[in-house]
């Protein structure tokens, strides 16, 4: 069924192969490739209007969401990506004069279903005529967006000066980039110490100890079991995240909902940053599905060779949800807000009808 | 046309179709009035119309949905658009609004089936729901979900209240099981009894608070205090006239007509209340025709239209 799907090129193919085995990880390098990837769909000349080329993008989409239900990331570019090119046609297809007066979220609202009519044309334009202006505007502002994921990094630890102050605490779980970054950017001069809780069975915190130790940042390693006991004494949490759902909930690395708990016991502030395209509009429905967790290799938890592993099962999942009402703060490159505000976020980001690609 | 007849007209609309919302038939009738009546000014079809809402509003049906309804109406009668402004003839007028009506009413109507879709994909293989009373819109979402040949356990709350003798539980059960659907009738005492051997609440809404809060029949507040307690989401299932712009702090706060049905007398027909007030903070998701909603969203929806 795949194999005569004409949208399921090579360079796709080969793009969720690495992804498969690990050759491109971490969100920062799976959005570069796919934000690659529809860089030369662009340029080439399969499509004329626009909605041909949304139509190669949303089953792009709908292949990646198949292949890799788990890495809502790709999903979140494809949404992008169809975004753009519904704001860059209605610029072209529009009269100066009415842009103005639209307003920018195309949702459904209350006003719409008040105010439109049955005569008044449709707004939603089927995005079919033709404008040569298309390609070179869609391939500006797509170099734009790269140069904000570049950025995304640095601009998120830009803000870490107002975060961080002397003197306090910090808690981290496992080894996240974009924390990474974030602790390294606080000015010298203030003092503080990093407690990381290891995750165990990766232990990926020992990496992010010996990159703040050479940077000269006081950093302890605790094993998770003793994230609560730790609590008591600190001052703020800092994660990363996988993605943020649409309710503002977390899909984390298998650990923060641990730590999530254990401060909100102690009443300590949980900040979780979130770099661009981390936002998915996508709701947990329950823990079972298939599209939430990933489970990993139990070696490191029960290794294979052992003869206990034959009479007892051992499991190993990759991701938390942690629910909104734990999370304190998000940060993205734009500034902070709370996990009542993701939703308008959301809205900005994507178009409503792409909300789910799969139907 | 005068008072009788307006009230004649919607208690006929409620009382032949038992699915029909008190809301939209409270906008079927606006409209029948806006195509009835002449007018020489759009003032003096704005009074017509807010006379035509007071009679309805004192025919004996409980009026948290009437209200929304016909404040959205009302709403759009006085939108002005340039078109609107520019024409001096009434007639074109009064024909361009009952074509808006009419447009309106068609949306409403299909809003049921956006929801269920919305709200289809939450109910899983094996899942055990708890139901409050009977909501209509719960039942499509229900209905559709048991079309996809997915299997369920629905709990339904007997929801008894004061207003209707019929047990609204109990019809809420006959119809999920005409659907094939695995339903049961649970005590309204027995709501705490029932929260730890479920999955999560589907409750309906007669109106959507500012503040993301909801007013349902008395009960819902109970339950969704429950479920708070013991972890389970509390989703809402509603269309969007419901949402209104009244924002009550505590149950005191909800206007008395809403609690209470008055007949034109002035007197209270009822000493319980037929209504409760539940809080944002234990509302899970709002599920409507906009889209799913986190009960923040609400009151972003309505300062876009007010």
């Amino acid at each position: 069924m795949v194999e005569s799907n004409v949208y399921f090129t090579a360079s796709l193919a080969s793009l969720i192969h690495d992804i498969k085995v690990g050759k491109i990880v971490g969100s920062y390098s799976i959005s570069q490739a796919m934000l690659n990837h529809f860089l030369s769909t662009l340029n080439e000349s399969q499509w004329s209007t626009a909605d041909e080329l949304m139509t190669i993008v949303r089953e792009t989409g709908r292949i990646c969401e198949n292949a890799l239900p788990t890495e809502a990331i790709l999903g979140n570019i494809v949404r992008r990506m169809l975004k753009i090119i519904r704001e860059e046609y209605d610029e072209l297809n529009m009269p100066q004069e009415q842009i103005k007066q639209t307003d920018d979220s195309q949702a459904a609202s209350l006003q719409k279903l008040v105010t439109q009519n049955s005569e008044k044309s449709v707004e939603k334009s089927d995005y079919k005529a033709l404008y040569t202006d298309l390609r070179e505007n869609l391939i500006t502002h797509l170099t734009e967006i790269e140069n904000e994921l570049h950025l995304s990094h640095d601009n998120l630890a830009q803000q870490a000066s107002q975060h961080v102050h002397s003197a306090e605490l910090i808690l981290t779980l496992g080894y996240s980039k974009s924390v990474e970054k974030f602790l390294k950017s606080v000015p010298k001069e203030r003092k503080f110490e990093v407690v990381i809780a290891e995750c165990a069975p990766a232990c990926r915190g020992h990496l992010l100890a010996t990159s703040l130790a050479s940077s000269k940042i006081d950093s302890t390693i605790i094993p998770d079991s003793a994230i609560y006991g730790y609590m008591n004494r600190v001052n703020k949490v800092i994660l990363g995240t996988h993605s943020v759902l649409a309710n503002g909930g977390l899909r984390a690395a298998s650990g923060a909902f641990t730590v999530a708990l254990a401060a909100k016991h102690f009443s300590v502030p949980v900040i979780v940053l979130v770099p661009m395209f981390k936002m998915s509009p996508v709701f947990l429905f329950n823990y079972e599905q298939e599209a939430f967790n990933l489970v990993g290799s139990t070696q490191s938890v029960l290794p294979y060779n052992t003869p206990v592993s034959q009479q007892v099962k051992a499991y190993s999942p990759a991701f938390d949800y942690v629910p909104p009402k734990l999370i304190t703060l998000f940060i993205s490159s734009a500034g902070g807000f709370t996990p009542d505000y993701v939703y308008r976020l959301l809205a900005e980001m994507y178009h409503p009808d792409d909300y789910n690609l799969t139907k | 046309m005068d008072n009788a007849q307006i009230e004649r007209y919607f208690l006929n609309i409620v009382n032949n179709d038992n699915n029909m919302s008190y809301g939209i038939a409270a906008i079927k009738t606006l409209l029948m009035v806006l195509e009835k009546t002449t007018f020489v000014t759009i003032q003096e079809l704005i009074n017509t119309i807010k006379s035509a809402i007071k009679v309805i509003k004192e025919s004996g049906k409980p009026i948290t949905s009437i209200s929304s309804s016909c404040e959205l109406f009302m709403c759009f009668i006085t939108i002005s658009s340039p078109k609107i402004d520019e024409m001096y003839d009434m007639e074109e007028v009064k024909k361009i609004m009952t074509n808006r009506g009419q447009s309106f009413l068609r949306k409403l109507l299909a809003s049921r089936e956006v929801i269920a879709k919305n709200s289809v994909d939450f109910i899983t293989d094996g899942c055990r729901i708890l139901t409050i009373g009977r909501s209509r819109v719960v039942y499509e979402a229900l209905k559709l979900a048991a079309s996809k040949n997915k299997h369920f356990r629905v709990y339904v709350t007997m929801s008894m209240s004061s207003f209707k003798n019929e047990n609204e539980g109990e019809m809420m059960v006959q119809d999920l099981k005409q659907l094939n659907i695995d339903a049961s009738l649970v005590l309204d005492a027995a709501i705490g009894y029932t929260m730890e051997s479920i999955d999560f609440v589907f409750s309906g809404a007669e109106g959507v608070m500012e503040n993301g809060g909801i007013i349902n029949r008395i009960g819902t507040f109970t339950a969704a205090l429950c479920a708070s307690e013991m972890n389970k989401p509390f989703y809402v299932l509603t269309e969007s006239f419901k949402f209104s712009r009244i924002y009550p702090l505590n149950q005191r706060d909800i206007p008395s007509t809403y609690k209470f049905i008055q007949n034109r007398n002035g007197e209270k027909a009822n000493i319980h209340p037929l209504v409760d007030f539940t809080p944002p903070l234990f509302i899970t998701l709002i599920f409507t025709d906009l889209g799913i909603l986190t009960p923040s969203a609400v009151s972003d929806e309505l300062i876009k239209l007010y």
